[in-house]
């Protein structure tokens, strides 16, 4: 095996040119390990970790700006993503055990595009961009464009996640990310649900509501049309019932060891529902009647 | 292709080679005999292979041994002073938490973290730096025992 | 039970070993540092059921720095197995599971182990699956094992197949009482497979010796058996067979049952090794384990049980499925426990079981932690409260109405010595807090009781050695994986002989040179080792008091050792040191070795003629149930247990807190899972759910007086009865909360919220 430590993103571009399908790149290594020890070995190895300034997490342009080298843990311990992305925040706080949230890296689980990656349904929800990066130009592209199916990327087998921009939430939103697991975080989820609204005005009605759904098709999924159904409209017993049903019925979940489709199903209708009332209760200091 | 890495381990410095796909755990036991770090899951899910890397905790076999060049680590042998043990190994003793002893390496490193963090963690500061870590034997409840001696002890 | 007048028994004595245990010293298996050793590995089958066609390694022979290539016409033509001998050491013919041992290499390097397993060549011819234990019964499923006998014992006219192992219980007549029944309640349930997953994977090591010997590494919970079984496997006389128990990283019965445990690990191990004619070493790889190495057997339990209206039991009719996987294993036993465990251990004046074990196309049953009793508990104490609804008698109240007392007896059990259960039963209640607690929407509490069978089983020894400072070395068949070895045992000889535990050195396991032991197992390490041990260490006191009587010109029976000194009873000051006796015995028998063995007969007979002691336990949890999700989440978790008496506490509440931690897993969330092509879907951690500390309560264990058992001082076990009742006590706690019976395990959140929507709820 053919293993490369380039010191900068031009350097590890022209690797992967060189090397195409042969090569892996690897990060934290959480998931490439792993490859390794169960699956044959890549032909090449290219070890993006010692490329300088690929961790940073920083304001920039009315969002934050973050590096793909910033491990989960620095995602936890950053005030920034604390305070003005409480949803990614929530999201990483859920992501595994300490030892691993102190090793892997945002850019592996968004390049790993598991559909049931755990800051995949936020960032699709939070509306953030990409910074896809190959060796003949760089361009932002939104996530939902991205993600192209379990395990693809519109990376392919040469382009490089360089950066990840987040733009600040509308003043006064509240997002939850909410996990469905046996043992919480130590689990890969077999849902995950995120939600994230403003409220109108007068505190009357929900605004701009944003659902997110991972672990229930083929990649991390916005749920549009139960999203059209809230936004604008009072939560009450009814809509809540109704949107959770209608999520369950945007998704498209597979059976596999972790749970059948069906019952992913449920999940996504009740996590759903109780996204909804939690942004509700949030947002206007009432419970959904 | 060997690859030729320098670091530092419980304070000495090593420099050997390794194959560049070999995971940290395996160049920490094989290679420089640290065999306190203790091989199991190979998916980072048990915590028995936990070592401190730069500071923080984390899986070694889910590290790749090359990311270890120019890193400073902290195994469970480099966790004792001398002969006296640090409180978390005495009071893993003291409680009847040591049972067969196989995850007991992978606790003391993930508590002597959280105790060089706080010295007075709270229940969820305790549930969040050993959840990464199975114990097979016990049920845990010796080994909350043993973290709350130890706190104690520390305090 | 009360710590009585002893100065090292009922104190918390800090383990043996753990000091270098918690500062990382290298006392397990897999650290053992073996110069020129080979690295080995082993070709599993990757069909579930398949012909062998042929095999061909000649590739793999010639890759440069691989030394051995072995198959199964490489070893004698041998089989091994416990109650049906159904195995080669390689798979010869057939494949019998995903994961069946196929082919074996020893290389210079793990490298070249995995090039050369990727290069050896297997013809197979794909039969028919069959996976599941109530199919492979019916005519229309594949034959697994062609020639091995349905079991003698089969009653007349049944009409199965692919049966290795057949028990029945025949108490009263049930049928006829049936019949009388006020009420009769009719269920089944099903339970799935676990593996133990010790954190220490398994290793194997093996080394030809100059003299024709070969020296085996093991970190085996049976190193006798192990011996036996690879002299037979390899074709060597048996003492020409050493071996060596290494530190042990957990076991759980998945390492107990000789090499069937470990998928015949050790013999492939000797015969790579006496090919190559050089040391090699195996480690295993969690994932292989989990698909390879034995496991807690799936089964289905069908239990009927007719009651009068004022909660008396009068009959039970049942049957068990157990399943036993490609090989036998210890699937007779397990399966045959479960039959009778199922009967249960109330008075029940008519009871009929019958109980199958059956091959399927899966891993292989083991003698995992109560093998069979945590199934047949979750079925019958589960069917105990369905009872208790269905009669609108109180869970409580229905169990103290039917629990055996003195004289009486159990399934397995003629008579009983004495009863703890109402005991435990009162106890659980009243820490739980039965009735005084205010229940939240969706919370509940739950019971479940539990027994396990001590007593037959066979005997063992131990050596007491005396050094000439007063230490003593100690040899006994039972391995050190955290159970009486490191504790229970040092503190008797401690104690008989007047010394510390730091004087005592309790040796591991070596076949050269330790007592005979089937194994540590069945929760017998006290009573057979302890026994032995307490024995052996009198005998050797005994020795140095009539030494030391002339010394101090007096009779020995006036002699007693404090402290390391033997002194005259009521004159302290007439004494001499334990050291100086021990020193100067050199000159008169060379060695003071005291020896003792458990007489496993001479117990039995003690039992038939005062009855019985068993450990009877009851547990109790609160749960909560999310009714949107169908998790369950355990707030408080009581484990009430007589094992007699504590020798040490914190040991024994250890054991309990572990074991019912072991089967919460199984309750809600752990199992290996197949497709029905015989594949393991989750062998890797990732997705084999064992509980993390974020998942449990703190499980409180409480031991109640009880009465004495068989063991030294009355102990009674203490390791596998903590994992027989976890289940169905959450299972009832969910009842309590919402009404809704779960009978199939896991207690998942699907599984759960499946049976609420089913319910309506």
């Amino acid at each position: 095996m053919d293993y490369f430590e380039p010191k900068t993103v031009s350097e590890a571009l022209s690797l992967l040119d060189q090397h195409g399908d042969q090569a892996e790149v690897i990060a934290g290594g959480t998931d490439v390990m792993v490859d390794i020890k169960y699956s044959d070995e890549p032909g090449c190895l290219v070890n993006i970790k010692r490329i300088p300034d690929l961790n940073a997490i920083r304001e920039s342009n009315g969002g934050v700006h973050i590096g793909p080298l910033a491990t989960i843990h620095e995602l936890e311990e950053s005030d920034l993503v604390r305070e003005r992305l409480p949803l990614l925040w929530q999201a990483a706080h859920q992501f595994a055990s300490l030892q691993i949230r102190n090793t892997a890296t945002i850019g592996g689980n968004i390049c790993r595009a598991s559909p049931s990656g755990e800051t995949l349904a936020p960032l699709l929800v939070l509306e953030a961009q990409a910074e896809v990066t190959f060796s003949d130009g760089a361009r932002t592209e939104p996530f939902g464009a991205f993600f192209q199916g379990p395990g693809q990327t519109s990376l392919g087998s040469r382009g490089l996640l360089t950066g990840i921009s987040v733009p600040f939430p509308a003043a006064g939103s509240h997002a939850v990310y909410l996990k469905h697991a046996v043992r919480g975080p130590m689990d890969i989820a077999m849902v995950g649900v995120a939600v994230m609204a403003t409220a109108n005005g007068d505190k009357t009605a929900l605004d701009d509501v944003r659902i997110g759904l991972g672990a229930v098709a083929p990649t991390p999924v916005r749920a549009p049309k139960t999203e059209a159904l809230v936004s604008g409209k009072a939560l009450d017993a009814a809509l809540v019932k109704e949107a959770g049903a209608s999520a369950a019925s945007e998704s498209s979940p597979i059976t596999d060891q972790r749970s059948s489709g069906e019952y992913r199903g449920w999940i996504v209708d009740a996590l759903t529902r109780r996204g909804l009332e939690q942004c509700w209760q949030a947002l206007t200091g009432k419970e959904v009647a | 292709m060997g690859l030729e890495i320098k670091l530092t381990v419980n304070g000495n410095t090593h420099t050997a080679e390794l194959e560049p796909s070999t995971a940290l755990v395996d160049f920490l036991r094989d290679t420089l005999g640290y065999k306190g770090v203790k091989l199991c899951c190979n998916t980072g899910e048990c915590g028995a292979c936990t070592i401190i890397m730069d500071g923080k905790p984390v899986n070694s076999c889910v590290v790749l041994g090359a990311d270890a060049a120019g890193a400073d680590l902290v195994t469970v042998e480099g966790i004792a002073d001398g002969d006296e043990l640090h409180p978390v190994q005495q009071a893993f003793i003291d409680t009847g938490a040591v049972q067969c002893g196989y995850c007991t390496p992978g606790f003391i490193v993930s508590l002597k973290a959280l105790l060089d963090r706080t010295k007075s963690p709270t229940a969820e500061d305790v549930e969040e730096a050993i959840s990464g870590n199975i114990c097979r034997c016990t049920g845990y409840t010796k080994i909350f025992d043993a973290v709350d001696l130890a706190a104690k002890r520390m305090s | 039970m009360a710590k009585a007048e002893y100065t090292v028994l009922g104190t918390d004595m800090p383990r043996k070993g753990g000091v270098e245990r918690v500062v990382g010293k290298g006392v397990y298996g897999i650290d053992l540092n073996l110069p020129d050793a080979l690295s080995g590995g082993v070709l599993r089958s990757e069909h579930a059921h398949a012909k062998i066609v042929n095999i061909d390694t000649s590739e793999a022979k010639a890759i440069p720095g691989v030394r051995a290539v072995v198959t199964a016409a490489d070893a004698p033509d041998v089989r091994y197995g416990r109650s049906y001998i159904d195995r080669y050491i390689l798979a010869k013919d057939k494949v019998r599971y995903m994961g069946d041992p196929v082919a074996a290499v020893a290389a210079d390097s793990q490298a070249l182990v995995k090039e050369a397993l990727g290069k050896i060549k297997v013809t197979y011819e794909p039969l028919p699956v069959v996976v599941d234990p109530e199919e492979t019964m019916k005519e229309s499923a594949p034959t697994i094992h062609e020639d091995m006998p349905l079991p003698k014992n089969l009653p007349e006219g049944v009409q199965v197949k692919n049966v290795c192992g057949y028990a029945a219980v025949n108490i009263g007549d049930a049928e006829a009482a049936m019949a009388e029944a006020d009420v009769v309640v009719d269920e089944v349930y099903e339970t799935k497979m676990i593996h133990p997953q010790y954190l220490e994977p398994r290793i194997a090591a093996a080394r030809p010796e100059e003299d024709g010997r070969i020296t085996v590494w093991a970190n085996a919970q049976a190193p006798f058996p192990v011996r036996t079984e690879v002299a037979s496997l390899t074709g060597l006389p048996l003492n020409s067979v050493r071996v060596i128990s290494t530190g042990i990283g957990g076991g759980f019965g998945g390492k107990g049952s000789g090499v069937t445990s470990s998928a015949g690990l050790e013999p492939i191990c000797a015969l790579l090794a006496l090919t190559a004619k050089q040391p090699v070493m195996i480690v295993m790889d969690k994932a292989e384990e989990t698909i390879s190495t034995t496991i807690r057997s799936g089964c289905k339990i069908w239990i009927k049980t007719g009651a009068k209206k004022d909660g008396t039991l009068v009959a039970r009719q049942g049957k068990v499925v157990y399943d036993a996987g490609g090989y036998s294993g210890f699937g007779n036993q397990a399966g045959g426990r479960c039959t009778q465990m199922v009967g249960g251990w109330y008075r029940l004046p008519n009871i009929h079981m019958d109980g199958f074990t059956v091959y399927t196309n899966k891993q292989v049953c083991g003698p995992v932690r109560g093998p069979g009793g945590p199934q047949a508990t979750f079925a019958m104490e589960s069917h105990m409260d369905s009872l208790a609804a269905e009669l609108g008698m109180d869970p409580i109240e229905f169990r103290l109405k039917n629990v055996p007392e003195k004289g009486d007896g159990i399934v397995g059990v003629p008579k009983l010595r004495d009863s703890s259960l109402a005991e435990t039963l009162n106890t659980a209640k009243e820490k739980i807090g039965w009735g005084k607690v205010k229940l939240g929407k969706n919370q509940g509490i739950g019971f479940a009781t539990g027994a396990w069978i001590e007593g037959a089983g066979p005997g063992g020894g131990a050596v007491v050695k005396m050094n000439e400072d007063g230490s003593a070395t100690v040899h006994i068949g039972k391995v050190d994986y955290g159970t009486a070895a490191p504790f229970g045992i040092p503190m008797i000889v401690a104690e008989v002989l007047g010394i510390s535990t730091d004087d005592v050195t309790v040796l591991n396991v070596d076949t050269d040179a330790s007592p005979w032991d089937a194994g540590t197992v069945g929760s017998r390490s006290m009573l057979v080792s302890g026994n032995a041990v307490k024995l052996a260490a009198e005998d050797a006191r005994d020795q140095i008091l009539r030494m030391a009587a002339g010394q101090l010109e007096a009779s020995p029976e006036d002699l007693e050792i404090v402290d390391r000194q033997i002194q005259v009873k009521g004159a302290p000051s007439r004494s001499v040191s334990l050291a100086s006796v021990c020193n100067a015995g050199h000159n008169e028998i060379g060695d003071v070795i005291g020896r003792g063995y458990f007489d496993s007969k001479a117990s039995q007979a003690d039992e038939r003629e005062r009855g019985s002691s068993q450990p009877f336990t009851t547990h109790a949890a609160l749960v909560e149930v999310d009714a949107d999700t169908g998790n369950v989440k355990i707030l408080k978790y009581v484990a009430v247990h007589d094992v007699g008496f504590v020798v040490h506490p914190k040991a024994v509440e250890g054991q309990i807190e572990g074991a019912a931690a072991m089967s919460l897993g199984q309750a809600l969330c752990e199992q290996v899972v197949h497709d029905s092509d015989g594949r393991t879907l989750n062998p890797t951690f990732v997705d084999y759910l064992m509980p993390t500390i974020n998942m449990l309560p703190r499980i409180e264990a409480v031991t109640v007086s009880g009465y004495p058992g068989a063991g030294p001082y009355g102990t009674k076990g203490a390791g596998e009865i903590g994992s027989v009742p976890p289940m169905a006590c959450i299972a009832n706690a969910i009842y309590n909360a919402t009404g809704v019976r779960v009978r199939r395990l896991p207690l998942s959140p699907e599984n759960v919220l499946r049976a609420l929507r089913e319910a309506g709820k």
